[in-house]
């Protein structure tokens, strides 16, 4: 089945099984590799992403159901390497990678984070981002998301 | 070979000035012995009867034409930030700064890999010495092929960031390399003074750090192979299931399978996207012979004190007789850790191109050169017609360190005769893995009138964790039990006049592998436990009483230990009153002279163990990256949590109970308490940093609860009622 969609602000079109999972397509399809594959369960985050401004678990959305809507990956998180969105721009401040694997996913909860709210406190982010990390990179990514809403409320 | 690519090596020979050092006037230098001797401290600090490889590196550093250098990296980037620390240590007695230098793996087919995997926080303090002397080594020779150009002194020749300079003339590190033919052999150069670091110890960003934060970074499942297929694996959920019959009809019919492959026990199905052969895998129907029968309760009886093989590993005074001798009471209490799994985000995966006579392997493991070994066992073929590549790793804790999934994609590839990706589900992570083992602990003491401990014993059981792997079956055999890494830290560091450490060695049904920080996770658990009910039990204050065996003046390591404790007394506001509803707790440890202490204030809301506070007193010796150190130190306190209040793994009619993220929980956003960290810079060498501050958290966890609620725990993960 043909499906289009907007991939990082890119009219995209693909024929492929319409149960297939997004991450899937993203990845192996359409060869975007920062959305990562971790449980395949929507139960670690890994592969978080945006469709139509929410942040989804793309391991879990059957391709069909994304027809006509807005991904934004990693890839298409930025402007450019030069302009950096306030996330990816906290985390290099911060340091906030060990192994990175589980971080574009954090990085995409995050933004979604403080898109909705734009000053959010400890307990904000505790309690609104459940994906995994198992270096522990935690206590960054708290710091790194009160920085990058602080940079994002300076450049407003 | 043809000729046009002999001079097309001809010319990489040549534009790759440091091949051409490689090849001749350093390759003895380069290629043999700081491989020898970092092997050879290794095994010293390892206490480790190490094999050791002598394979040949094609280069450790090469000079590149934009004036860059690339360092291939011997150890493996898995989060732990090892890149960065072999970096700064080059930069450093180079003189260019950190963004000069490009780090990637090496390879195993030309590449200064060693055989050893990377682990045991070992990496940057075995390195520390031939990263800088080779390094100092290039330095000094191109001063000198500088100075023959221009007709100078060698001492005339300045370096700085990467440019050769001497009165007007100048050049860069890369024009030099490129119109220098012969090189003079150097002396041994004399490296910096640490008074004269600029760039060791001092702030620095990680060098991988930009690609992490772009999404760039490539990981074993981000890397291709032209005209790969992908292999999904048919597994049982039980441990040690064969296969009895395989109904794969519809499998076949599904779309995009090109083949269902069975080779003994391995069954896959190959097809064009991972997609197609997943989709393809859950029609295959498999009855499966499922031997291993092992329940819970199989596993706590046989890892049990009194039950195996015990070896004696230490021994001061008469500590058993005096604790049999009736006239005192003896304490005695025991502890249990629980099985559990690695679970490391990145699953393990491989990708294998299998030739006639050249294999190529992709994956991301902590010791390569095994992984060529198993490979070449399994497809039966020579060693060096395997060239293993080593993309980031998605984290290892030690899950790495077993062979991974390369050997399956190799017979895969040799039967379809494309190159095959194949990686774990996270079910298979789970229920197929390699997992730390469970242990139990005897702690038996003695006190003197005055609160002191007279004798003190302790009995750790535990199945091998890793010795059977580096020394085989008759080495494990030679050496009693396996006190090397499931004993590592159970003997007692503590100046108490006797004392007495035995290893009861039994083997489980259950696959078994290290784990962060390996025997020192479960010994400080137990032995830092009950230091701490025993100065309860004499109404000591828990510092206080450790202070008092750590007396030892001449012991570098009891005086650190004693410095790292007073450091932590003055940081954590340990002596400041506490809170109401706030238990406070510490304990330290020694691992491989890297000392790690933590105090934690813990509250109980709810009915649960919430961790507020951890501040954290690492003595690691020279520091080489101190924010890096730090991150190790914060991922160390979250695993710590993760694994006190969280993990455990069970096993029933032999299969391991625990499939999904949702039935092993771990520590999330929501446990993060506030971190405090602290270096002392003890020693003038580097430590490990990895792991060593991870053992003290359960202990110290669980002396805070003691603290608060008088009672105490003795099981992980623990739990309250
Ligand atoms: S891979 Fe999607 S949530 Fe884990
Ligand atoms: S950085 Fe390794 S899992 Fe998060």
């Amino acid at each position: 089945m043909k499906i289009d969609f907007k991939l990082n602000g890119k009219p995209t079109s693909i024929d492929v099984d319409p149960a297939m999972p997004l991450l899937w397509v993203v990845r192996d399809e359409l060869k975007l590799t920062a959305t990562k594959f971790g449980c395949g369960m929507a139960m670690c985050g890994a592969c978080t992403l945006h469709i139509d401004g929410e942040a989804i678990r793309s391991c879990s959305v059957p391709v069909e159901s994304i027809a006509g809507k807005n991904i934004i990956t990693l890839e298409g998180l930025s402007e450019s390497e030069a302009n950096l969105h306030p996330i990816q721009q906290a985390w290099m401040e911060e340091q906030v990678p060990q192994c990175g694997y589980c971080q574009s996913g954090f990085m995409m909860a995050a933004a979604k984070l403080i898109k909705e709210n734009p000053n959010p406190t400890d307990d904000d982010i505790k309690n609104g981002i459940t994906n995994i990390c198992r270096c522990g990179t935690h206590p960054r990514i708290i710091k790194a998301i009160k920085r990058a809403a602080e940079i994002n409320n300076q450049n407003h | 070979m043809s000729k046009e690519k002999k001079s097309f090596s001809r010319r990489k020979f040549l534009q790759r000035g440091v091949i051409v050092l490689g090849g001749s006037v350093v390759a003895s230098y380069l290629g043999c012995s700081p491989m020898r001797r970092f092997t050879a401290q290794k095994v010293e600090s390892m206490d480790l009867p190490a094999s050791i490889s002598s394979l040949k590196p094609d280069f450790w550093f090469e000079i590149l034409a934009d004036n860059t250098i690339l360092l291939k990296s011997p150890k493996i980037e898995m989060g732990q930030g090892v890149w960065t620390g072999l970096a700064m240590m080059a930069a450093e007695e180079l003189e260019v700064s950190l963004d000069k230098i490009k780090v990637e793996h090496a390879n195993t087919g030309s590449g200064l890999i060693d055989n050893v995997n990377t682990g045991g926080s070992s990496s940057t303090s075995s390195l520390y010495g031939p990263v800088r002397e080779v390094a100092a080594t290039m330095r000094e020779m191109l001063k000198a092929a500088a100075a023959k150009q221009w007709n100078v002194s060698i001492s005339a020749v300045k370096t700085e960031n990467g440019t050769l300079s001497s009165g007007g003339k100048k050049a860069t590190y890369g024009e030099i390399v490129a119109s220098t033919k012969e090189w003079d052999e150097p002396k041994t150069p004399t490296l910096k003074p640490k008074s004269a670091f600029k760039i060791i110890g001092k702030e620095v960003k990680r060098v991988d750090l930009k690609p992490k934060v772009m999404g760039t970074a490539k990981y074993t499942l981000d890397s291709e192979l032209p005209d790969m297929l992908y292999a999904v694996l048919v597994k049982s959920p039980y441990l040690d299931a064969t296969i009895k019959s395989v109904d794969s009809n519809e499998a076949t019919k599904s779309a995009g399978v090109v083949k269902i492959v069975r080779e003994g026990n391995l069954l896959a199905v190959v097809a064009k996207s991972f997609y197609a052969a997943d989709s393809a895998a859950k029609k295959v129907v498999v009855e499966w012979n499922t031997p291993n029968k092992t329940q819970q309760a199989d596993l706590i009886k046989l890892v049990t004190v009194g039950n195996g093989k015990e070896a004696n590993i230490q021994k001061e005074g008469s500590a058993k007789s005096i604790l049999k001798d009736n006239k005192t009471e003896v304490f005695r209490q025991e502890y249990r850790t629980p099985m559990a799994t690695h679970a490391q985000m990145e699953v393990n995966g491989a990708i294998a191109h299998v030739e006639a006579n050249k294999v190529l392997i992709i994956t991301g493991s902590q010791g390569p050169s095994q992984v060529r070994d198993v490979v070449a066992k399994a497809i039966d073929i020579k060693k060096d017609t395997i060239d293993v590549h080593t993309p980031l790793l998605g984290g290892g804790f030690g899950r790495k360190a077993a062979p991974g999934l390369a050997a399956e994609a190799a017979i895969i590839s040799k039967i379809v005769g494309k190159p095959i990706k194949v990686y774990n589900s996270r079910q298979h992570e789970f229920q197929n893995g390699v997992y730390r083992p469970n242990t139990h602990h005897v702690l038996q003491a003695k006190m003197t009138k005055d609160s002191k401990i007279e004798a003190i014993t302790h009995d750790q059981a535990t199945p091998d964790m890793y010795v059977r792997n580096m020394v085989g079956e008759i080495g494990l055999k030679l050496l009693g039990s396996d006190f090397l890494s499931a004993g590592h830290g159970a003997s007692l560091m503590y100046n108490v006049p006797n004392k007495s450490v035995s290893v009861w060695n039994t083997d489980v049904p259950i696959p078994i592998s290290i784990w962060r920080a390996v025997g020192m996770f479960p010994n400080t658990f137990a032995i830092e436990s009950f230091i701490n009910e025993l100065a309860h039990k004499a109404g000591k204050d828990a510092i206080d009483f450790r202070l008092d065996m750590l007396t030892d003046k001449d012991d570098k390591i009891i005086e650190r230990s004693r410095k790292v404790l007073e450091t932590l007394i003055e940081k954590s506001g340990w002596e400041t009153p506490k809170a109401d509803g706030v238990g406070r707790g510490i304990a330290i440890g020694n691992d491989r002279k890297s000392i790690a202490a933590a105090a934690i204030e813990v509250e109980i809301i709810e009915g649960k163990i919430k961790v507020k506070k951890v501040t954290n007193v690492l003595d690691m010796g020279q520091i080489i990256n101190p924010e890096g150190i730090k991150a190790q130190i914060e991922g160390c306190v979250m695993m710590g949590i993760s694994a006190t209040l969280y993990e455990e793994l069970t096993v029933k009619d032999g299969q391991i109970e625990q499939a999904y993220f949702s039935q092993y929980p771990l520590a999330s956003l929501s446990d993060v308490p506030e971190i405090l960290s602290f270096l002392l810079e003890g020693d003038d060498v580097p430590y490990g940093v990895g792991e060593p501050p991870l053992s003290p958290i359960a202990p110290a966890i669980v002396g805070a609860v003691l603290n608060l609620t008088g009672k105490a725990l003795r099981s992980l993960p623990l739990r309250l009622s």
